[in-house]
């Protein structure tokens, strides 16, 4: 294999040389355990503390103290989710959240539902975004949390968290936000936007794989999800690895510092890419909101295309694309986000997700449609569908 | 997921497309993946399948599956054809994932439905032959 185009930086990212650089130092000159008291310890400690300081910075929270550094977004979900139902399980047990939630909410939510929990999850429309008449409709005596993730990880949809945050504060409902996917894509404020708590991750910005962080405001309980010690204010048992907080750290100062340069790229990167497809390949379908999205990700369908195939054909001619999410990658099953967006059958089964960085070039685009166009043109000509659909 | 001999087979399906005089075409749909397959079959006077050719809508190891079947096809009377069974499908791969093992049951469905519908094809050639006799 020649070239490759990695467009799946949706799944994961490659971790920056300023990142690395920042990382480097933790591993064998100040790898001191940040709960030490001795001198090993408190440089290990200052360093936690400026990637605490910059994360909170970068968010707008009040205190640095309300960042709690988790083995990634999948904990910070699990923990937020599992979490907060349980710490108000007196005021209630009602919980709602969309239907398009990342994986990780919707299953910490299945197993609170044994514990008695009831989840509601609320319907979108076809381009991915919450309806907030819908939302207050769902409001019970009981709600305690409402979860709904700023962008959609599969087709990039930007929910309006503002407004989502304004209802459940009305109600006196504990809103929270999975912004895994939003870090560096759009502006984030958690005390402008209302946001109780908040789910990032690292490695969707150019940080370390196996970090991530939730931001709790101060005042709002939580119940531990893991137990064993006392680090993150009792919070979050177990020993803080250095030099991945500090990859983390560092990466969102770099998302925040470079925010607009890099959404320029992105979107320039992203328009080239939708125009030459459109233009070399028929019946194509972009799924997801037509504005309101991130410029990083777009989601298409090519009518009479599996997608498994095509992703497979891709992948032999060197370009990384990703079906839905790479969470439930491997599996049968069907993207259940596109499902609640109600695409019928046909397109659910031939779309593909392509995201991109900003380092690729117009070369990599040109090379990328090329292999594309021509595993397109391949798969429809051995296609048992037909335009005129399954005859 | 796949080994590397299914994913050449994938890459390079020496059946794959159109068959130019098929004289039986048999049509398998799978309700959960939606994948949709076509087999279609030429057949010679004396009921041997001379070539057959598929065209499919579904994942690697349905467009494999589908080449497999077609190459047992070949040469093969459609007796023979319809004693095709799932489990030689699935023996030809080296590997298939669990979820996937559904692909040669629409497979041995497909030949079931195009041997039927050769006979059909045939039984309406032989209405229209006594007819014109008459």
């Amino acid at each position: 294999m020649d070239k490759r185009v990695y467009l799946d930086s949706a799944s994961t990212t490659y971790v920056s040389s300023e990142v690395m650089a920042e990382m480097l130092p933790c591993f064998n000159t100040i790898y001191g355990n940040s709960n030490s008291v001795h001198s090993y310890g408190r440089d290990a400690k200052a360093i936690v503390d400026r990637a605490r300081d910059r994360i909170a910075h970068a968010i707008g929270a009040e205190k640095s103290n309300e960042i709690y550094f988790t083995s990634g977004g999948t904990e910070a979900d699990n923990f937020a989710i599992k979490g907060l139902a349980r710490a108000y399980s007196n005021k209630g047990k009602h919980i709602i959240i969309s239907a398009i939630e990342h994986s990780a909410i919707m299953e910490a939510c299945e197993e609170l539902e044994k514990e008695g929990f009831v989840v509601t999850k609320i319907p979108v429309d076809s381009m991915g975004l919450v309806k907030l008449t819908d939302l207050i409709h769902e409001i019970r005596n009981d709600t305690i949390l409402i979860s709904i993730m700023a962008v959609n990880n599969e087709v990039g949809t930007i929910q309006n968290i503002k407004a989502i945050a304004k209802i459940a504060h009305d109600y006196s409902i504990i809103f929270h936000t999975d912004a895994s996917q939003a870090l560096g894509a759009i502006k984030i404020n958690v005390q402008d936007m209302e946001i109780d708590a908040m789910t990032l991750t690292a490695h969707k910005i150019n940080g370390p794989k196996g970090v991530g962080c939730l931001y709790l405001k101060n005042g709002i309980r939580i119940e531990p999800l893991i137990v064993g010690g006392s680090q993150e204010r009792g919070k979050r048992g177990g020993t803080v690895d250095v030099a991945l907080v500090a990859g983390f750290g560092k990466a969102v100062e770099i998302a925040e510092r470079d925010m607009i340069i890099n959404q320029q790229k992105l979107r320039s990167i992203r328009d080239y890419f939708i125009r030459s497809v459109q233009e070399k390949i028929e019946y194509v379908q972009i799924n997801g909101h037509p504005q309101q999205k991130v410029n990083s990700i777009v989601n298409m369908s090519f009518d009479m295309v599996d997608n498994e195939s095509l992703l497979m054909l891709l992948d032999m001619g060197g370009v990384a694309v990703s079906i839905g999410s790479a969470c439930k990658a491997g599996s049968t099953e069907k993207s259940y986000v596109l499902q609640a967006m109600g695409l019928d059958d046909e397109h659910l089964k031939s779309s593909v997700r392509f995201s991109f960085a900003k380092n690729l070039t117009r070369s990599d685009i040109d090379y990328a449609v090329e292999v594309l166009q021509k595993a397109v043109e391949r798969l429809r000509s051995i296609s048992a569908l037909t335009k005129a659909g399954r005859r | 997921m796949y080994s590397t001999k299914t994913l050449e087979r994938f890459k390079n399906p020496s059946f794959a497309g159109g068959l130019r005089g098929a004289n039986a075409t048999g049509k398998a749909e799978d309700e959960i993946s939606k994948d949709l397959i076509k087999i279609y079959m030429l057949i010679d006077e004396d009921g041997i399948i001379d070539n057959a050719k598929f065209k499919a809508f579904g994942g690697v190891a349905t467009i494999v599956a589908c080449d497999i079947a077609c190459q047992m096809l070949v040469g093969k009377s459609l007796e023979e054809a319809l004693s095709i069974t799932e489990e030689e499908i699935i023996s030809e791969f080296n590997d298939i994932p669990l979820d996937r093992k559904y692909c040669a049951t629409l497979v041995e469905e497909a030949i079931k439905n195009a041997v039927e519908d050769y006979y059909k094809r045939l039984e309406k050639l032989e209405k229209k032959m006594a007819e014109s006799q008459n």
